[in-house]
């Protein structure tokens, strides 16, 4: 955890200049507020660190306390803004401690103040963004009984009033596509059914959601974390789907060109990359030309890809609509040289060219008749010729484009189309759902199997000699490399040949003007995409070789990102390299999902798709997508659809908001960092987590609260039955030796008496028994209110701990055996309602804070004090105080009075310090 | 209210008094007999209660606590623990209920205390070397047989003659 000073000496005020020291107090608690208000109210800064988005702690969520009954929130709000406007008090909330050194007088605290995507002095708490908000998470502040939007605010008056994005990270999906699609953002879109919205997601990444929607790889299908639960989600058919909903509109929403600066950009090459580059730049502003060699746009999508995968008016409208944007697409128009361009005025070029030659296989015969190469083949069908293809065809590769080959040569009618193909079925590069439908339509696989010499008679090919491999040790690309059998070769007679053994850039390309590899690939930086020649960059095939069209259309992406970079003369790299955290698969609660299988493309029957080109896959209805849609897990929590942003009117979101650490110079630290409520399910006799109708304290506290889940109606979660018996357990995971927590936690019984109390206050018919072991009512008040309970409420007490609960299956009531150890009788009691109260433990994490300022931990797991009698509220550590529950469990009025003792010997130290400057 | 089979006497009034409980705390098993509050969930858990009212693990803790001595060794209850260990497992004082009626068991066999039905098991076990010789009639017989078993168990009293050897001749002779 700990993180060395980077910023060195300089942070760090030298002796003569050295200023009054100030205080850090850590928790935001009652006991910590308190502390930093006396503290300050003496003179001195203080910062108030807390690690939730509002001060108030525990005390916020409690409904009343004992024992006056008094509204909690009434007691504590006063204070909240008495902190939060003092003037030397600097409030730190939604921070953490990542490191502490020194010593008394002079710590050096560094702090990471998480982002809260929402600027907090911009912030009015307005709450119109909470309307729009279309993420719905448990509500912890209710104890996860309610629940919240993903952009918050705790309670009604959470201090500072400024509401907070619970934002994970990147989701697995957004993170893993090379194009950044925030796959989690369009399909919580489609579960409100904006699929506008949603499209325009999709869209800020990519400009092509029909397009990718039909061909992508979809590399984030393999990452999703739903994939862990039963199966990914169908993120690539669900953004075809926004596409296809589209084109059934009546009105599409206009594109409104926003061309507003003057420095040209030429792309040579209108394929995914270019394509991809100059949409992002238009949209930037700026006024794009796309050079294109071809007669007609779309790079290999158009002249690779067949038909009955990509409709050609899905890609015509897409880049259309490219256009649209205000992007000048010159097709016919070849490109001499970069130097040309720079001629011409352009200020920045971007090379996408792509790979258009064929490997050959080098086998001998390779140049007979009847011997065509796959891009050559492919192109031609494409631009419409008529090939003539034999009736036995042999495919040679496991690509896309020997799969795409096998069965566009079934279209065209042969009659038995082989795929041979050297590696077996597992290392197969093509799409898998591609590699099914091919196989539907009648492709044989000859797996395992390399030709080894083409065999013609007077230059025409006749057949093909293979030989049988099997597979040996990885080579470098973590397959299996294929090795021949001796003595298996045979031989086969065919017509046709197609050899689609992998692509290759054209080495007198126009890219050669720039730095290239010797393949012909351009060498680029990594992250900027930027040659050695300045201004120019590239992307897509023509780097990395023969790839997906998701990493062309990301490459262009970013490719726009450096252009806008090196016009505006911002350095290319500053801070790109940097990832966001990905959210990690144990971040994401799957525990609580049922198991739901995706949805299945529908497709066109076998019979009327082989003999012609039209699409194959026919996409999902609306009904099937909202349904698949609904199985999104939302990783990230937030999902940057970022409508909170659209309905700010003070601009006060900003979802780039980045974590940030801060250093603090303070002379004394006081710990105020609270408990944890012990959790009752360690107590699997008491059925916690399994019958409903059992709740714990803090459930309760939130159940009876008027700004509750319930509106502060007590009912029975389970069915929402007023209870007419409630039974209270006391001692659950306090004085427990067995679990570890041998000591008692001091507020359980006073709570416990109130919470009955209330039960009573609530419905007055209602039975109330609680069953307990000791009652310690030892405080000012205490014994006269368990007197009043008895007494006045009503309240039964049974003296005997619970042994077990059991659930009435019925009607979800709940049977509870006890002895009575006053009447000498073993009972089943039947309540309706249960609730437990929990003991109280130090908070998570308290060990490493400790660790941190190089203290110990008591045994019990709390602060240790210096002296329980004489210094209550001093650690071990000099300069360093504790109050409130961190150094033992303590009810509200002690914590406060811990807290101003705190603050008062915390003072002591800063004017010792004061005096000496 | 005494529970007591051997002698019905007069409940008199009794003084109570620590001398038992720490006789047992002395006794292995028995150290932890004065950490009990109380509280009930033994007997709550009691899998032995939930058949009888006669059996209530706290209340027999309790005359221990009290000093009850002579009842409670004269009492066959601490006999009917059967070791589930359930109020072990859930006792929040960490009293271990089986160990201490163990010892207590200890104290009155010394004393020569063992209910007749628990002596004249051991009596069986030490007779025919083992407890359910009179049980295994000609029907277990045919059972055994139609399920394919050996009909013959093979059982001899080699074992306690080696038990007998070892422990109670050798008692005899010292």
């Amino acid at each position: 955890m700990t993180i060395e000073k980077a910023s060195g000496p300089s942070s760090q005020p030298r002796e003569d200049e050295r200023t009054t020291p100030a205080a850090l107090v850590i928790g935001g608690g009652v006991a910590g507020m308190q502390a930093a208000l006396d503290i300050a109210d003496q003179g001195f800064q203080v910062h108030l660190l807390e690690k939730s988005p509002s001060i108030g702690g525990r005390m916020a969520a409690i409904d009343k306390t004992f024992p006056t009954l008094d509204c909690s929130a009434c007691i504590l709000t006063p204070r909240l803004s008495d902190v939060s406007r003092h003037p030397r008090i600097d409030l730190l909330t939604y921070s953490e401690i990542q490191s502490i050194h020194g010593e008394i007088g002079d710590f050096r605290v560094r702090v990471r103040r998480k982002a809260r995507y929402v600027i907090e002095d911009a912030c009015s708490g307005c709450g119109d963004c909470v309307s729009v908000c279309p993420v719905e998470l448990p509500n912890e502040f209710d104890q996860d009984l309610g629940f919240r939007k993903a952009i918050y605010t705790p309670f009604p008056q959470a201090t500072p009033n400024a509401y907070t994005i619970d934002k994970k990270g990147e989701p697995a999906c957004r993170d893993t596509c090379p194009a950044h699609v925030n796959a989690q953002g369009f399909i919580t879109m489609m579960k409100t059914g904006d699929y506008a919205r949603a499209l325009a997601i999709v869209r800020d990444s990519i400009p092509f959601p029909g397009v990718l929607g039909r061909v992508c790889i979809s590399f984030c299908e393999g990452e999703c974390e739903r994939g862990y639960l039963d199966e990914s989600m169908k993120i690539r058919n669900l953004h075809r789907f926004l596409a296809d909903w589209e084109r059934t509109q009546d009105v599409i929403e206009p594109v409104e060109p926003s061309i507003d600066k003057d420095e040209e950009v030429a792309v040579i090459g209108s394929g995914p990359a270019g394509i991809s580059c100059a949409y992002q730049l238009a949209r930037k502003g700026y006024p794009v030309t796309v050079f294109e060699k071809q007669p007609l746009l779309g790079g290999l999508l158009r002249y690779a890809i067949p038909e009955y995968r990509l409709p050609r008016d899905i890609l015509d409208e897409e880049i259309q609509r490219v256009a649209e944007h205000g992007v000048k697409m010159k097709p016919n128009n070849p490109v001499e040289s970069i130097e040309d361009l720079k001629k011409r005025g352009f200020k920045a070029i971007f090379i996408a060219t792509g790979t258009w030659e064929c490997n050959e296989t080098g086998v001998r015969g390779e140049d007979a008749e009847g011997v065509l190469h796959s891009m050559e083949f492919l192109k031609k069908v494409n631009s419409g010729e008529d090939v003539e293809i034999g009736k036995k065809v042999v495919v040679i590769g496991g690509g896309d484009a020997a799969i795409d080959s096998a069965r566009v040569a079934i279209r065209l009618g042969a009659e038995e189309v082989t795929l041979v193909y050297r590696r077996s079925g597992i290392e197969i590069p093509a799409i898998p759902s591609e590699v099914e439908d091919a196989k539907e339509e009648g492709v044989k696989f000859m797996l395992l199997t390399n030709p080894t010499e083409f065999l013609s008679s007077d230059g025409e090919l006749t057949g093909i000699r293979c030989v049988k491999m099997r597979l040996g040790e990885p080579d470098y690309s973590g397959r299996r490399r294929p090795i021949p059998i001796q003595g298996s070769e045979f031989t086969m007679a065919v017509d046709t040949a197609v050899v689609a053994v992998g692509q290759k850039a054209d080495i007198h390309g126009v890219q050669t003007d720039c730095e290239c590899t010797k393949w012909g690939t351009v060498t680029v930086d990594e992250v900027t995409l930027a040659t050695n020649e300045p201004g120019v960059f590239a992307g897509g095939d023509i780097v990395t070789g023969p790839l997906t069209v998701v990493k062309a259309v990301g490459q262009g992406r970013e490719a726009a990102i450096s252009i806008d970079r090196y016009l505006r003369g911002i350095p290319l790299d500053e801070g790109r390299a940097e990832r966001l955290h990905r959210v990690q698969s144990y971040e994401v609660d799957k525990s609580q999902k049922e198991q739901a299988k995706g949805a299945v493309m529908p497709k066109q029957g076998l019979a009327s798709r082989r003999n012609n080109f039209t699409e194959v896959e026919l996409g999902f209805t609306e009904e099937v997508a909202r349904q698949e849609a609904e199985r999104c897990l939302g990783c990230a929590n937030c999902c940057e659809c970022k409508l909170c942003v659209d309905a700010c009117t003070r601009e006060a979101i900003d979802h780039s908001m980045k974590d940030e650490i801060m250093d603090l110079d303070v002379g004394v630290i006081v710990l105020a960092t609270g408990y944890k409520l012990f959790d009752v399910s360690r107590y699997p006799q008491y059925g916690y987590g399994k019958f409903s109708n059992v709740i714990h304290a803090m459930e309760y506290e939130r159940l009876i609260n008027a700004a509750g889940p319930t509106m502060g109606h007590l009912v029975r979660l389970s069915d929402g039955k007023i209870p007419e018996n409630i039974g209270f357990i006391q001692c659950v995971g306090a004085r427990d030796v067995s679990k570890g927590v041998p000591y008692c936690s001091r507020v359980c019984c006073m709570y416990g008496i109130k919470n009955a109390v209330m039960a009573k206050e609530h419905h007055p018919d209602c039975e109330v028994t609680m069953y307990y072991a000791d009652i310690r009512a030892f405080g000012k008040g205490f014994e006269e209110f368990y007197e009043m309970a008895r007494t006045r409420f009503g309240v039964n007490f049974v003296r005997g701990r619970v042994s077990e609960v059991n659930e009435n299956e019925e009607n979800g009531n709940l049977i509870v055996r006890v002895e009575d150890t006053e009447k000498d009788i073993v009972h089943n009691v039947e309540h309706d309602l249960i609730v437990l109260s929990p003991g109280i433990q130090p908070p998570e994490g308290m060990g490493d804070m400790v660790v941190e300022l190089g203290m110990d931990l008591a045994i019990d797991g709390y602060i240790d004090v210096a002296d329980r009698v004489i210094t209550p509220v001093d650690t071990k550590l000099a300069g360093v105080f504790v109050c409130g529950c961190a150094d033992g469990p303590k009810d509200i009025p002690d914590s406060v009075s811990a807290g101003s003792a705190a603050a008062m010997r915390a003072t002591i130290i800063l004017n010792r310090y004061q005096d000496k400057s | 209210m005494v529970e007591t089979k051997g002698e019905l006497k007069q409940p008199s009034l009794h003084h109570p008094s620590s001398d038992f409980s720490e006789e047992i705390a002395n006794e292995p098993g028995g150290e932890d007999i004065t950490k009990c509050i109380q509280c009930g969930m033994c007997t709550a858990s009691c899998l032995v209660a939930k058949y009888t009212d006669r059996y209530r693990p706290r209340r027999l803790i309790q005359k221990i606590l009290l000093g009850k001595r002579e009842e409670v060794l004269n009492s066959e209850l601490p006999w009917l623990c059967m070791t589930c260990r359930l109020c072990e497992e859930r006792c929040q004082e960490g009293v271990s209920l089986p160990e201490i009626f163990g010892a207590v068991r200890k104290i009155a066999a010394r004393e020569g205390k063992i209910p007749n039905v628990f002596k004249s098991t051991a009596s069986l076990v030490l007779k025919d070397g083992w407890m359910l010789k009179d049980t295994y009639t000609d029907f277990i017989e045919d059972d055994r047989d139609d399920l394919g078993l050996d009909t013959d168990l093979n059982w001899d009293d080699d074992f306690v003659k080696k038990i007998k050897k070892k422990y109670f001749k050798e008692d005899k002779t010292r």
